[in-house]
């Protein structure tokens, strides 16, 4: 009896924490759970002109606001206004939303202080001085994950006419206000619609790195909101993957925001048309917890199966037919062969989670690091195309390693080190190889938590290793090699053959990354260490075998120190080198006389892209620029610069491409937003 | 022989991978379904749950005759909009002198917004004069999960052959404000109307808004 009253006592106590830590959460504030407020980006106005007004709204903690379509619930804010006569307000302008999840539907909200932008007309013939209140009732819904408030806010601000300031006060807050919209994309996307899968094509250009990208539709019922949606890129299209919506019937239009990264995003229109087949995954987004161990799963099996198969490789076989060979010459010895093809298992698996540490770890720390990423730098492919070459040359004969290097122990049956190191040079340079088939995947395991993505980078070394262990392991597999005999010698320049294009294609990176003078130095420093490792194999067995290599040492850290400097630039510079676009630079140098070309570029604009790429980085452009000593002014808009931003609504527009060419003394004369390459250069022909 | 097991082999190591590939690039299985829109035309999911009577009601002891779902929490001010404005009320009689059946669903969890007991069911259905037929409780939102219901008040209209013909909200005007029903077009009188003459129903789909369902 008295241990059931206990019980009841706990369940009390319970019972009440319970109950604090639910008054904890947020109950209805006595003022609106969202705060709205209006403030004027400047409230001195100037008649016949506009003014940006701002909308705010602060969510107390725990609650928040929804996007124009609020997703599975909740309804989009309202305003009704009260302006003076003659003034008339646009749509109010929601910012990139947030996704917020509770027990399976899926809201698009505010958690975070945020406005709506609302554009003003003021009529011209205002006298100055004239006074301007503006009124509005905002009508909007505040949710906690529990209750719901509808709230009303009467706001106000009152203007004057006269000529504002360049930037008034509120400039910075604006800045901030106008960053937080999506941007127009400018491209037309495309959509496919069948009983269940909605399929979006959208323009993005192939280089631009999107981290969690989220299609947010505007258009209701065109897709299943509480749905994964899964992306993926093939060139410069990203493919959208979602289940549809409700609305069965037919849509004509599905309109929304891309969100390329946190509070990034793009608004953009797509009609119906072809989409082409899934591309390159790009990792899971909306990913629901409990399904990780399939997809860790799954990614393990994938990247053990995808190690397997770079056994085949052309620049990992022939490392490996070797070790094979001498496993098969070790014949009986069983547990000298397990020794060793555990060792050798060791070094793949090392190399590869050690590569896989290091781009988690760079991730970490904010750099956008892929996989191979190691091969991005070219000093990197400059020691691999030396160690091919090496290799290839020792296959081919021209040398023969004495057994006291590192390298000898790979054609011998000697030592666990020997076939550790044999196995972490197979996992180095299988790296290359692994490129186009195996980033994909691997990229898909970058977005799992960094135990279940180090599992999968150990899952392809052990697949890389994984016949060696066999071999290791099972005496009937070994016996089934060739046994060895002159048939061995005949057999190792053929596998020199393989290595040598390896090698081909190293030098051919060397040269996309460093132009042609990174590449011939490559070329140079290889050409040394050949003549050198030949020297050294004439003069074989006389015992100074490394010192005999240091020329080749000494040509190698040359080479790489000379590279850097010719593979800075190249890479990243357009032919036209242009400054950055700031509007006192370009009244400056219009100042000067020059002819000023300014262009106005977003790395997801694929338009800007493709002008770039065929007109604007040809030759014809650089040369007639340099002539007519026009100035490039550059404006790169990826991030949402709010100057350029200014300049480009100063000018008409919404977005990106812009182009503007400045001749002396004459009015701006604007592009086509598609250019050509006799438009361009016609321009400096017009002015001579 | 050597060489055809070796062919085979990498063929088979080939095509494995490639199916590996494939599985990794399709994702994990969709269980975020589980809330997937319930497609006007196909047939209506049965169910059964308890009601404020104490009585078990399934969708299929109506077969033949024309059922309403309405998804209700009687806490959440769009539900009140409708309620308190006597909109709510208006279409359960203009259904009910049709001879329509009509089912209110409670999807609220235990410890959520809107939960209650059959008890409590009971005296909250005493107190709200109402045409409908009868009041369901569903705290473990399974009707819920069934159907898609994603708001309150969330409309479905079932016709006789036991087909959906109707998945959205009561009406097009979502906002909060009791001034806008008269001038909305009220989705569920229509689509009664409609199937009453015989006729298809010329809005299958809308939006249904208001709060969201507090499923647990």
């Amino acid at each position: 009896m008295e241990r059931r009253f206990a019980h009841r006592w706990i369940l009390w106590l319970a019972a009440i924490a319970l109950g604090t830590a639910a008054q904890a959460e947020p109950a209805k504030p006595a003022k609106n759970a969202i705060a709205a407020g209006l403030v004027a980006e400047s409230t001195i106005v100037a008649p016949g002109g506009t003014v940006t007004l701002a909308l705010t709204m602060r969510p107390s903690k725990g609650w928040h606001g929804y996007w124009k379509n609020p997703g599975d619930s909740g309804t989009e804010t309202r305003v009704a206004w009260d302006l003076p006569a003659g003034l008339a307000a646009g749509p109010i302008q929601y910012p990139v939303p947030e996704r917020l999840i509770v027990s399976g539907l899926v809201n698009y909200v505010y958690g975070k202080d945020y406005a709506h932008l609302v554009d003003l007309k003021v009529p011209a013939g205002l006298a100055a001085g004239t006074r301007l209140p503006i009124r509005a009732r905002v009508d909007y819904l505040a949710c906690t994950d529990e209750v719901c408030v509808p709230e009303t806010a009467n706001v106000a601000a009152d203007l004057v006419t006269g000529s504002p300031p360049g930037a008034g006060p509120n400039q910075a807050a604006f800045d901030g206000f106008r960053r937080a919209l999506p941007r127009p994309l400018g491209s037309e996307a495309r959509f496919e619609r069948s009983a269940n899968r909605l399929r979006l094509a959208i323009p993005i250009p192939a280089g631009l790195e999107l981290r969690e990208p989220y299609f947010y539709p505007l258009t209701d019922g065109a897709l299943a909101y509480s749905a994964e949606q899964s992306f993926s890129r093939a060139g410069d299209v990203l493919i959208v993957e979602t289940g549809s919506g409700a609305n069965g019937g037919s849509l004509d239009a599905l309109e929304g925001v891309l969100k390329l990264s946190d509070g990034n995003g793009l608004s953009l229109k797509a009609a119906p048309g072809a989409v082409p087949a899934a591309g390159a995954p790009l990792g899971f987004e909306g990913k629901q917890p409990g399904q990780g161990a399939a997809a860790v799963l799954a990614a393990l099996l994938g990247a053990l199966l995808g190690g397997l198969l770079l056994n085949v490789m052309p620049c990992v076989f022939p490392i490996l037919s070797l070790k094979a060979l001498s496993l098969a010459k070790a014949g009986g010895d069983e547990a000298g062969a397990r020794r060793e093809a555990l060792a050798y298992t060791a070094g793949a698996v090392s190399v590869c989670l050690a590569l896989g540490a290091a781009v988690l770890a760079l991730r970490a720390g904010g750099s956008l690091a892929g996989w191979a990423f190691q091969l991005q730098d070219p000093r990197v492919i400059l020691l691999l195309l030396l160690l091919m070459t090496a290799i290839a040359l020792n296959l081919a004969g021209a040398f023969d390693l004495p057994s006291v290097g590192l390298g000898g122990r790979l054609a011998s049956a000697g030592g666990a080190a020997g076939a550790f190191w044999t196995g972490a040079l197979a996992a180095f340079v299988a790296t290359p190889c692994t490129g186009p088939f195996m980033a994909a995947a691997l990229g898909a395991a970058l977005v799992l938590p960094v135990p279940a993505a180090l599992a999968v980078f150990a899952g392809l070394g052990l697949g890389l290793a994984l016949p060696f262990l066999v071999l290791g392991f099972v005496p009937a597999a070994r016996r089934r090699l060739p046994r060895p005999g002159p048939w061995m010698a005949r057999l190792r320049p053929a596998l020199s053959v393989p290595m040598f294009l390896t090698a081909l294609g190293l030098a051919w990176i060397l040269g996309r990354q460093s132009g042609v003078d990174g590449m011939a130095i490559g070329l140079w420093a290889a050409l040394l260490l050949g003549l050198t490792l030949w020297w050294v194999g004439r003069r074989q067995g006389d015992g100074r075998f490394w010192l005999r290599l240091a020329p080749a040492a000494v040509s190698a850290a040359a080479a790489l120190l000379f590279l850097p400097s010719a593979g800075e630039g190249q890479a990243e510079a357009s032919p036209i080198a242009g400054e950055r676009f700031s509007e006192a630079r370009l009244a400056a140098l219009r100042a000067e006389g020059r002819p000023v070309f300014a262009y106005f570029t977003a790395d997801w604009c694929i338009t800007c892209k493709v002008n770039e790429k065929t007109v604007l980085q040809r030759e014809q452009v650089s040369r007639a620029f340099a002539n007519a000593k026009v100035a490039v002014l550059v404006g790169d808009w990826t991030g949402g610069d709010s100057a350029i931003g200014r300049f480009l609504e100063s000018q008409g527009r919404s977005g990106v491409p812009l182009y503007l060419y400045y001749a002396p003394g004459k009015p701006p004369q604007t592009l086509p937003q598609m250019l050509t390459l006799s438009r361009v250069v016609s321009l400096t022909q017009k002015e001579n | 022989m050597r060489k055809w097991s070796i062919a085979l082999a990498a063929a088979g190591l080939a095509g494995a991978s490639a199916l590996s590939w494939a599985f990794l690039a399709e994702g994990p299985a969709d269980a975020a379904s589980a809330l997937a829109d319930l497609q006007v035309g196909k047939a209506a999911p049965n169910f059964r749950a308890g009601d404020s009577e104490g009585r078990a009601v399934s969708l299929s002891d109506f077969r033949g005759k024309t059922v309403v779902l309405e998804w209700n929490n009687p806490e959440c001010p769009t539900v009140r909009k409708h309620y308190e404005s006597g909109n709510m009320q208006k279409t359960q009689a203009a259904a009910a002198a049709q001879g329509v059946v009509w089912l209110t669903v409670n999807s609220s969890a235990q410890g959520n917004q809107g939960y209650m007991t059959p008890a409590s069911a009971k005296a909250f259905v005493a107190g709200q004069p109402s045409r409908r037929t009868a009041y369901l409780l569903d705290p473990k939102g399974m009707v819920g999960r069934a159907y898609g219901a994603k708001a309150t008040p969330h409309m479905y209209i079932v016709n006789a052959a036991g087909t959906l013909v109707y998945n959205g909200g009561i009406d097009d005007k979502p906002t909060q404000d009791k001034a806008d029903i008269p001038g909305a077009r009220n989705h569920v009188l229509a689509a009664l109307a409609e199937i009453k003459a015989g006729k298809p129903v010329s809005v299958p789909v809308s939006r249904a808004y208001g709060c969201s369902v507090k499923y647990g």
